[in-house]
């Protein structure tokens, strides 16, 4: 049995899951402790968090602490999401944090907080792989912004980030609450602009009957709307009765109606206009509040990572599927991105030994793969330098900022000259500069060997010998093209490697 | 809101001293018991001043004129409270006088009530007792021209006296001298030739030797009285928001330390009795004119004479838990199942145990408690801070506002604190009047939690002598609820939803308010609905309403209400279908249980709190439900037998008053006794607690 304390740093407040996890009995959450703090109300207005917001989160983190002791946690992890991610002085807070309570916090950037998230109403298990088998929207509200994913059988298909918070929204608006009575009407015009774009580019005929609802409160939401009677689900028309209700209400009746702290009522106006707006824009028919926050995929994420629960679900290929749709996105060439995928894997696999890199490098290894081309759909002639912006400014979801640098970079250098540690000018850490050169090596040996983008081999296989990778390929087409370019192609490779790829062709039947 | 509906809290509550009173008064019970009773009316009646009568007079000096509940403002409930007050004096001194001494007589202990009635011999005994422990420690005071009116201390017992110059007679002075409260009140004589047990009261003896202390003067006379201030008193809490605020403003025009009531002795020179109440500024309506000793609650010292053990009830031993083993772990007993606890009939030992077994077990990770009072030298002090020096984590919520008792906790606070223990002080603005208690533990299969809940305060002295239950129990969803209690009171946000518990300030009010409604609901709807509900008050408007709703629906409801009462019964078409009735007895009656029919699916509920504004808006309160239907029984049988009580229940009439049953060709149940004689027989034949309602067949052996 591990007992494990996730802590997430969010921008209302801070909060603490104990969890239990064991083989036998899976995650069970034994304690939950909250603090409002309101780091995102700083955050997000001034740029920065104040040294007294600083000494009450250290004071926050000393208890729990405190807390994790009394608990005998055998491990933890601390994150930290937009509220600390958007100030200027995060190095400085990250140094205090660690200094005077031992904590070293993570930064999530959003893709991996969304990620996390996503995981934590995958901890739901049986009813989530249930769910998911249908048209979904993941609608995760947070004090900074809104991240909506949306599903179709068992795969993600887009996610994106709206900068639409809670916090966020009233921190806006905050100059005008006291002068209007139609604070809801300012907040409802906001959210339609954002929904709008978002439902042009990815909505199109998609049908999405349920919407997965992850905010605080939704549980007092939901139980309200349904009068009591259940905190899990509610219908559309449960809902909307429900919302022309609370629309004319101050903080101070929502605070009774729904029975949450008059703090928090201030926060729900935006998120139940977000949810009304897309039950009406999806026409989607119910809302599932599975009662779950980012702690719970902290803990999943850390179950699973340790071997503690199996999970069903590939999450692998959910980062494999958002990227695919960023590909789609920029109109890749979907056959040479597969084969590429494919032969990069392969090489990957067979070099283990001699690369030394984990699961994860192969997984942006094929996300490299997928975009390496992305680019073209700008400009057919800087590439490499238009594949590295678009990378680098379009959320994966799942993967962090320096693992988006690293997809980027290894795109970009599969086409460029590779350079020196000492000549680039990115600030990369030399562990990074090696990963980076590591994969662009493997990535430009396979994109050499579908020149043609024709996907000519039928089958590959990869043999290490001595000095060697020896490449067989299975194919009676003429590749004259492929071998011909490899030799230069591949003299990267070797100096990554000290190890020389070969082409041999074998024409089989 | 209709005024007539309701009774003004403090009538109702003198009512109640008035029935304490009854017991003093009641020949069927042991003389020493009695004599206890009378202390009790009295310390009653002074708390009673210190704390409502302070406030009503607080209330008329900032000119507050709002009328109660039922209609009465509060210059009109101090013209009727002191009208009663004076009736309840009078009748607390002929019950002194008339029976209580005259019977002490005939059990040869004579109580000489005034110095001159001292034989010879005792007159020398008395003057040296005088001269050796009395003089010594007496600060005359005498007041003329030059020397300003000295301070009578609240509370006090205090001899006045007039005396004048030695040759210059005619010109009088005040003199004070303060009984002082370090010696005891009641001086033991040498015992008589017939073993006839002589006592006097420390006032006379100083009242005889008066002249010593002035020595250049005559003392024309001296008379025993005593003054109540509300001096160093803040608003009472059951006060409304609106109140507080008003008198706030006008605390800085407020008279520190009013005098609110005099006690003189009603021989009082008449001379005497003008300066004080000059210099008091006392109105006429607060003096009160004893005839008897002031301030009965030396009584209580009698009750420990010994000697007397014939004229007092045979004492109760708690009994153990039928099926709870002492020296078995009471971790595994609980998983077994529920234990209910009824105290004093069951024992307080489980309690106390369960909180030492969490100290020394090298499982539990944490203890987690709420304190309001507790008993001096308490083991469950001890056992916290012994289970912080053994590194577990304790949290304890010491309430630094339990009346009364404040500097008592402040030393315990300070105590936990000292040995590790996280002390919480109190909430702000709120008192914290839970009694929980949670024990986290580390056990093969997870975490597991273990709760104890109850209607009486930690405190193993109280505990012998007023009713509570107490549940024990490591039900998950019950655990999960009390570690967000824990969260919430340590200043972390209060948790999503609730399991079972209802707690008060912010849902408690609400819960009950529902389920009354149900009840009216069912009632509507022509099903059997029924609501048993006991408590010590009951005067909050809001639940009364809708009592009288539910019971103008039909539902049968039955209360046992010890103190104040606010309802009224027997309104046509509003009360009707409601019996209040008041047991006061030799043991305290204090727990809170709730019933509801709710169509056949009996909920119980038991709880910290009263239906009053001040638990249900101001306090940190829970109340949670028994769940076993095994114990859900046995409450239900324990009201059923308090139902049938004919001793000592009273019965509430439709004008208010309160009624003893005619017990004329009915059994007599008095339930104290009756559950005294139960917990003794349960002993005697433990029984199986059944946990699984599977039944498990023999199967044929080979």
């Amino acid at each position: 049995m591990t007992v494990f304390a996730a802590i997430d740093i969010g921008s209302y407040e801070v909060g603490m899951k104990i969890y239990e996890i064991s083989i036998k009995n899976g995650m069970r959450e034994i304690d939950y402790i909250r603090r409002r703090i309101e780091l995102g109300k700083e955050a997000f207005a001034d740029g920065r968090i104040s040294p007294q917001k600083v000494d009450e989160l250290c004071r926050i983190l000393t208890e729990f602490a405190v807390i994790m002791k009394g608990y005998r946690t055998d491990a933890s992890r601390v994150c930290a999401t937009s509220a600390l991610r958007e100030s200027e002085n995060l190095l400085i807070i990250l140094d205090q944090i660690r200094v005077r309570t031992g904590f070293a916090v993570e930064i999530l950037s959003n893709s991996e907080q969304r990620f996390l998230g996503y995981k934590s109403i995958a901890s739901k298990g049986n009813e989530f792989n249930k769910i998911i088998q249908k048209g979904i929207a993941i609608v995760d509200i947070g004090g900074g912004s809104t991240q909506i994913s949306l599903f179709d059988k068992d795969s993600l298909v887009t996610t994106q980030n709206i900068r639409l918070g809670t916090l966020r929204m009233r921190q806006k608006l905050s100059s005008i609450i006291d002068k209007t009575t139609r604070f809801e009407e300012i907040v409802e015009e906001l959210v339609n602009r954002e929904i709008y774009d978002f439902k042009k580019l990815f909505l199109k005929d998609r049908e999405i009957k349920n919407i997965i609802a992850v905010s605080d409160y939704i549980k007092n939401m939901v139980r309200k709307a349904n009068e009591g009677q259940n905190d899990s689900f509610v219908t559309r028309e449960k809902y909307m009765e429900f919302f022309g209700k609370i629309r004319t209400m101050n903080s101070e009746q929502m605070s009774t109606y729904i029975g949450v702290p008059s703090e928090g009522a201030s926060l729900i106006m935006t998120s139940a206009i977000v949810y009304k707006r897309l039950f009406e824009e999806l026409n989607a028919e119910l809302i599932w509040a599975p009662g779950v926050n980012l702690d719970d995929g902290i803990a999943y994420d850390f179950a699973v990572g340790s071997g503690l629960i199996q999970t069903e679900h590939d999450f692998e290929n959910d980062i494999l599927a958002a990227a695919k749709n960023i590909g789609k996105r920029y109109m890749y060439d979907k056959g040479h991105s597969q084969m590429l995928e494919k032969l990069t894997t392969e090489i990957f696999d067979r070099m283990k030994k001699i690369h030394g890199l984990s699961k994860r490098e192969r997984l942006l290894l094929q996300i490299a793969a997928i975009l390496h081309d992305c680019g073209k759909y700008i400009s057919m002639s800087s590439v490499s330098d238009c594949s590295y912006n678009i990378i680098m400014s379009t959320e994966i979801i799942g993967i962090s900022h320096r693992e988006r640098e690293v997809v980027a970079n290894v795109v970009k250098y599969m086409r460029e000259d590779f350079r020196y540690y000492e000549e680039i000018n990115e600030k990369i850490d030399v562990e990074t500069y090696l990963l980076i050169a590591k994969l662009t090596a493997i990535l430009r040996t396979a994109n050499a060997l579908d020149r043609s983008h024709k996907q000519k081999f039928k089958d590959i296989k990869v043999v290490l010998k001595e000095k060697q990778l020896v490449i067989t390929v299975d194919t009676i087409e003429n590749i004259d093209l492929e071998s011909g370019l490899f030799n230069r192609k591949t003299d990267f490779f070797e100096e990554v490697y000290s190890m020389k790829p070969v082409i041999k062709q074998r024409k089989g039947i | 809101m209709k005024p007539e509906y309701y009774t003004n809290r403090e009538l109702s509550w003198m009512k109640f001293n008035e029935r304490v009173l009854g017991e003093a008064r009641d020949k069927s019970i042991p003389l020493f018991e009695r004599l206890k009773f009378l202390s009790i009316t009295a310390s009653n009646l002074d708390e009673f001043f210190m704390i409502r009568v302070a406030s009503l007079k607080d209330m008329v000096n900032a000119g507050y004129d709002k009328p109660d509940i039922a209609g009465m403002t509060p210059a009109e409930q101090l013209d009727r409270l002191s009208i009663e007050t004076h009736e309840l004096v009078s009748l607390q001194y002929s019950t002194y006088n008339r029976a209580l001494l005259p019977q002490l007589e005939q059990q040869k202990l004579t109580v000489v009530s005034s110095h001159e009635d001292l034989s010879e011999e005792q007159k020398i005994y008395v003057d040296r007792f005088f001269k050796e422990n009395v003089y010594p420690v007496l600060t005359p005071m005498a007041v003329d021209s030059s020397r300003p009116f000295p301070l009578i201390r609240n509370k006090t017992l205090n001899i006045g006296a007039l005396i004048s110059k030695k040759g210059k007679e005619g010109s009088l002075e005040f003199a004070t001298v303060q009984v002082p409260s370090g010696l005891s009140r009641i001086v033991i004589l040498p015992v008589g030739k017939d073993g006839r047990k002589f006592v006097i009261l420390l006032e006379e003896v100083i009242e005889r030797n008066i002249s010593q202390l002035f020595l250049n003067y005559d003392v024309v006379c001296a008379h025993p009285y005593r003054i109540m201030r509300n001096a160093d008193l803040t608003i009472d809490e059951d006060e409304a928001a609106d109140l507080l605020k008003e008198i706030q403003k006008l605390l800085k025009k407020r008279q520190w330390g009013e005098a609110i009531r005099l006690e003189a002795e009603d021989k009082m020179d008449k001379r005497l009795l003008k300066i004080l109440k000059k210099e008091l500024a006392i109105k006429e309506e607060d003096i009160y004119r004893i005839n008897g000793p002031i301030d009965l609650t030396f009584l209580m010292k009698f009750y420990g004479f010994e000697g007397f053990e014939h004229l007092k009830y045979e004492k109760f031993e708690p009994q153990p838990y039928s099926s709870y083993q002492q020296d078995k772990d009471v971790f595994s007993q609980i998983r077994e199942g529920d234990i209910l606890l009824h105290h004093p009939y069951h024992s307080f030992d489980p309690v106390v145990n369960f909180i030492r077994q969490a100290a020394k077990d090298s499982d539990v990770l944490a203890i987690k408690q709420t304190l309001y009072r507790v008993s001096g030298n308490s083991p469950i002090i001890a056992a916290l801070a012994e289970a912080a020096e053994n590194g577990k984590q304790v949290t304890v919520l010491v309430e630094l506002k339990a009346r009364f008792d404040e500097e008592n906790n402040i030393v315990w606070a300070k105590m936990l604190e000292k040995a590790g223990c996280h002390v919480i002080y109190g909430l702000v603005g709120l008192k914290t009047h839970s009694k929980i208690t949670l024990v986290v533990r580390r056990e093969e299969d997870g975490i597991r939690r273990y709760v104890h809940l109850g209607t009486g305060n930690y405190n193993d002295a109280t505990a012998k002598l007023y009713t509570d239950f107490g549940l024990l129990t490591c039900s998950e969803p019950i655990g999960e609820d009390a570690t967000a209690v824990f969260n919430m009171i340590s200043g972390y946000s209060e948790p999503l939803s609730w399991n079972r518990l209802s707690i008060a300030p912010i849902w408690l009010r609400e819960r009950f308010l529902q389920l009354i409604r149900r009840e009216t609901e069912n009632a509507r709807e022509k099903k059997p609905a029924r609501i048993i509900a006991k408590m010590n008050s009951l005067c909050d408007q809001e639940i009364i309403a809708a009592l009288y709703e539910a019971s103008a629906a039909g539902v049968k409801i039955d209360l046992i209400v010890r103190g104040i009462c606010s309802l009224k019964v027997g309104i046509p078409k509003v009360s009707e279908q409601i019996t209040v009735r008041s047991i006061v007895g030799n043991f305290l009656e204090h727990s809170r249980v709730f019933c509801f029919y709710n169509n056949g699916a009996q909920e119980v509920y038991l709880g910290s709190a009263d239906w009053m504004p001040r638990n249900l808006d101001k306090r940190v309160e829970i109340m949670f439900p028994v769940e076993s239907e095994k114990l859900r029984q046995e409450i239900l049988h324990i009201l059923d037998i308090q139902l049938e009580d004919n001793v000592k229940a009273h019965i509430l009439q439709k004008d208010g008053t309160y009624e003893k049953i005619d017990k004329r060709g009915k059994v007599l149940v008095n339930s104290q006794n009756f559950f005294c004689e139960e917990a003794k027989e349960k002993i005697s034949q433990p029984e199986e607690r059944y946990h699984d309602r599977v039944f498990i067949p023999v199967e044929h052996e080979d």
